[in-house]
């Protein structure tokens, strides 16, 4: 072979080879920086397909059908915070449920809801208890009766968590403290025949192009929006049915005319339902006030897609309720740095002077090789076994209970060999030469490690000192068995309480919320990002002021 | 035998006249089971230079760590023999860290402590148990003077002292050493990780200081021992093969194996 053609081999060599592993670091970073901007950008945007049973469709005056004339507006205090709007079934839940409601379930923070009506006297009184209640029931004891408009006003902007009503005229002229929040409440009843199962497939939801698409005509089978092989036949009101006349074309927009034909219309509540019983294939829309049996009829059920923010600063300010369902996380953000506080001022000291021993002192014999075995054994040993031995040794058999101090001594248990082994290997790489110079000016060994030694391996000692914090924070396996998951503020050496990584793990494994699951996912990368700059930083300091 | 005596010939010659600061009597030294060291003898004079030359593994830097007591840092070496610093056994009647006070040592790589010029200077001084702010100046800026680099290192003084140059960082050493107040100096091949011109710097530096120090110098270059030391001690295999006045080593050597080495025939 010529030694030109050698040459070129050797170039092509070096470029498969430079290719090949250009790409493996390409994919390693695109690899782990999907996975951390997925978890944050969950963390930030709520993405959920909710069913409803109420249509898209929103009222900012909504007027009952028995009082067209006295449209009213629902106000809640500012502190609620309601992203958009309410439907009926949660306005009629609220104001008769037989406990105080909270406004956890729907915005997520843990605030009760204080329930104000106008006294029925009023026409709008009358007109708000017909389309909250449906004449179905009375308000529970906790609904509050102011009678009129100012003195609502007045009660809800004063009242946290409040929520009224008040004639829509006066919604022009709101104070700061309360606002204005449309209903959802379109139901669409259908005939039984649409939800019934057929070679295996059932109707599910619907969502709101559907909807148009078959008010307008452009659908006319169930199989076209994911039922079964049936003719649609759309039932409206008819102009001649008062307000109910409206519900069409307010579902419909400005943007949609109705179907020309199809459309079976009807006048009264009472025909409409006898229309939907009857005829196969039946979709109408009414007032879901207006369905008295709610529980036992077919309808439809609405698919929404809600994109939100996700995590904001009140999930980090406030203290979780209802296992973390409502709230925020702050009192587990604050165990978890107690967590990590009383784990390092247990196994900081034991470790590192522990490594000093086996560097500078010990024997460097069989005993050491066996301690340096058994050490690197336990950095090794899954955590849930670690998890296991708390269990038994400090809850059970010392007695600790579950709680923090049991957590904190078998956390310290198992990041003790981390520590052990990275101040080890960061004590062996003080160059020898330190050493001599300063026992060769009479210093003593006691001196020198503590003079010379350790100072020169603090930034070793350090890496080793956040790799234990890193995996505090992230461990789940032991603490679940010795620190229980009480998610109040921790209260002293006994009391259980609840870290990160452990309330992700319940939130996840309990099905409380996805969303907030992700939310919590993102605190935790955060605090490890924060955890490692700063000691970076503090690293680089350290060297810089070493010199090195 | 024939040996000892050409010794103690030329150390009667000089007895008369210079004080003798360490004694080495019968001294071996071993690794284990390896004899590194052979019944050594030799008188290191005060306020001289002694220089240790000799090809490389022949034990002159086992043989200058023993006299302050820095081997006893390795496992597994053990000695027999006397070495007396005035008069008395530092083996037997010596705390090593007393010693070491009173012996210091410079090492063939400059090993600064990473911490600042000023900390490296006052680190003796402070584990001896001066805390005064205004003492500790003092003996810096003396001490720095004494290894001629203060003029070059006064504005630095509280930079880093791994961010200053080889050559510098070695006279730091030497101050470092001095900072103590030591009586011997013992220096490890001080020069050979060093350029010519920080070489000559230190070459001047050992000159100077021989008026008030004790030195023992270890090196590997016959030119420097030439230069800088008064009496030259030559190391073959373990064996001080011949020790006397400078000149006479290296212009009559008697023992051929000396001539053999300083004539370029094996090193």
């Amino acid at each position: 072979m010529s030694p030109l053609s050698q040459t070129k081999k050797a170039h092509l060599q070096e470029g498969i080879a430079k290719g090949i592993i250009w790409f493996f670091v390409v994919l390693t970073i695109v690899i782990l920086a999907w996975i951390i901007l997925y978890v944050l950008y969950r963390g930030f945007v709520s993405i959920n397909h909710l069913h409803y049973q109420v249509t898209d469709t929103i009222e900012t005056a909504a007027a009952g059908p028995d009082h067209p004339a006295y449209p009213i507006s629902m106000i809640i205090q500012r502190k609620v915070r309601l992203k958009d709007d309410l439907t009926s079934a949660e306005l009629f839940e609220m104001y008769t449920k037989r406990r105080q409601p909270n406004w956890g379930d729907i915005t997520g923070q843990n605030l009760d809801v204080e329930l104000f009506a106008l006294t029925t006297e009023s026409e709008e009184g009358t007109a708000g208890a017909e389309i909250i209640l449906a004449n179905r029931e009375n308000y529970s004891k906790h609904v509050t009766l102011e009678k009129d408009g100012e003195a609502m006003i007045k009660a809800v902007s004063s009242t946290p968590g409040g929520i009224g009503f008040i004639p829509s005229a006066m919604v022009e002229t709101l104070p700061r403290s309360v606002k204005a929040v449309p209903i959802r409440r379109i139901a669409a009843p259908v005939n039984a025949s649409v939800k019934k199962i057929v070679e295996n497939v059932q109707i599910q939801t619907i969502d709101n192009d559907d909807l148009l698409a078959i008010f307008t005509g452009k659908v006319k089978n169930w199989q076209e929006v994911g039922g079964i092989d049936l003719p649609i036949r759309p039932v409206a009101y008819s102009q001649n049915a008062g307000i109910r006349g409206d519900i069409l074309n307010l579902v419909l927009g400005e943007n949609n005319e109705p179907a020309e034909q199809g459309i079976l219309y009807v006048d009264t509540p009472e025909v409409f339902f006898e229309t939907i019983d009857s005829l196969p294939g039946a979709i109408g829309m009414t007032y879901w006030e207006d369905v008295k049996d709610i529980d036992d009829r077919p309808m439809i059920t609405f698919d929404r897609l809600e994109v939100r923010q996700n995590l904001d600063w009140h999930y980090l300010v406030e203290a979780p309720a209802r296992s973390g369902k409502w709230g925020g996380i702050s009192t587990i953000i604050i165990n978890t740095f107690f967590l990590i506080l009383f784990t390092l001022l247990f196994s900081t000291p034991i470790g590192v002077l522990g490594a000093i021993y086996m560097v500078e002192y010990a024997k460097q014999g069989r005993v050491i090789r066996i301690l340096r075995l058994g050490t690197e054994t336990l950095a090794g040993i899954p955590s849930i076994v670690f998890g296991l031995f708390g269990f038994i040794f400090f809850v059970g058999m010392l007695g600790l209970g579950i709680g923090f101090i049991s957590a904190t001594l078998t956390v310290t248990m198992m990041i003790l060999p981390t520590i052990i082994r990275t101040s080890e290997e960061a004590l062996k790489s003080v160059p020898l030469s330190f050493r001599e110079g300063s026992l060769a000016l009479g210093a003593t060994k006691l001196q020198t490690i503590a003079k010379v030694v350790v100072p020169a391996a603090t930034p070793g000692i350090l890496t080793g000192i956040i790799l234990a914090v890193g995996r505090t924070v992230g461990e789940t396996a032991v603490l679940i068995y010795t620190l229980g998951s009480n998610y109040e503020l921790v209260r002293g050496p006994s009391s259980s309480a609840r870290v990160l990584s452990l309330h992700l793990y319940n939130l996840f494994s309990e099905a409380i919320s996805f969303d907030r699951s992700f939310a919590t996912g993102a605190i935790l990368i955060f605090i490890i990002l924060l955890v490692n700059y700063s000691t970076t930083s503090l690293i680089g300091r350290l060297n810089k002021k070493a010199g090195k | 035998m024939e040996r000892y005596n050409a010794m103690n010939i030329s150390n009667e010659t000089t007895d008369q006249e210079k004080k003798i600061k360490i004694t080495v009597r019968d001294l071996d030294l071993f690794y284990g089971d390896f004899q590194a060291l052979h019944k050594l003898n030799i008188d290191i004079a005060d306020q001289e230079v002694t220089a240790l030359i000799g090809p490389s593994g022949c034990g002159k830097s086992t043989f200058i760590r023993t006299l302050n007591r820095m081997n006893d840092v390795i496992d597994g070496v053990h000695i027999t023999g006397t070495i007396s610093y005035e008069t008395r056994d530092i083996y037997k009647n010596y705390d090593p860290i007393e010693l070491r006070k009173k012996i210091g040592m410079v090492f063939q790589k400059p090993n600064p402590f990473p911490m600042s010029v000023y900390d490296n200077v006052a680190y003796g001084p402070r584990i001896h148990g001066i805390k005064d702010k205004r003492t500790l100046d003092e003996i810096v800026e003396r001490s720095l003077k004494q290894a001629a680099i203060w003029d070059e290192i006064k504005d630095r003084l509280h930079k880093p002292a791994l961010g200053i140059s080889g050559g510098q960082q070695q006279r730091l050493c030497i101050a470092r050493v001095l900072a103590v107040e030591p009586d011997v100096v013992l220096m490890d091949e001080p020069t050979s990780a060093l350029d010519p011109i920080s070489t000559s710097r230190i070459e001047d530096l050992i000159d100077e200081l021989k008026k008030s120090y004790t030195i023992v110098i270890v090196t590997h270059n016959m030119q420097q021992a030439g230069r800088i030391s008064d009496t030259t001690a030559f190391f073959l295999n373990g064996v001080i093969e011949e020790v006397g006045a400078t000149e006479q080593i290296f212009f009559s050597p008697t023992n051929p194996k000396t001539e053999a080495y300083i004539t370029g025939k094996f090193g």
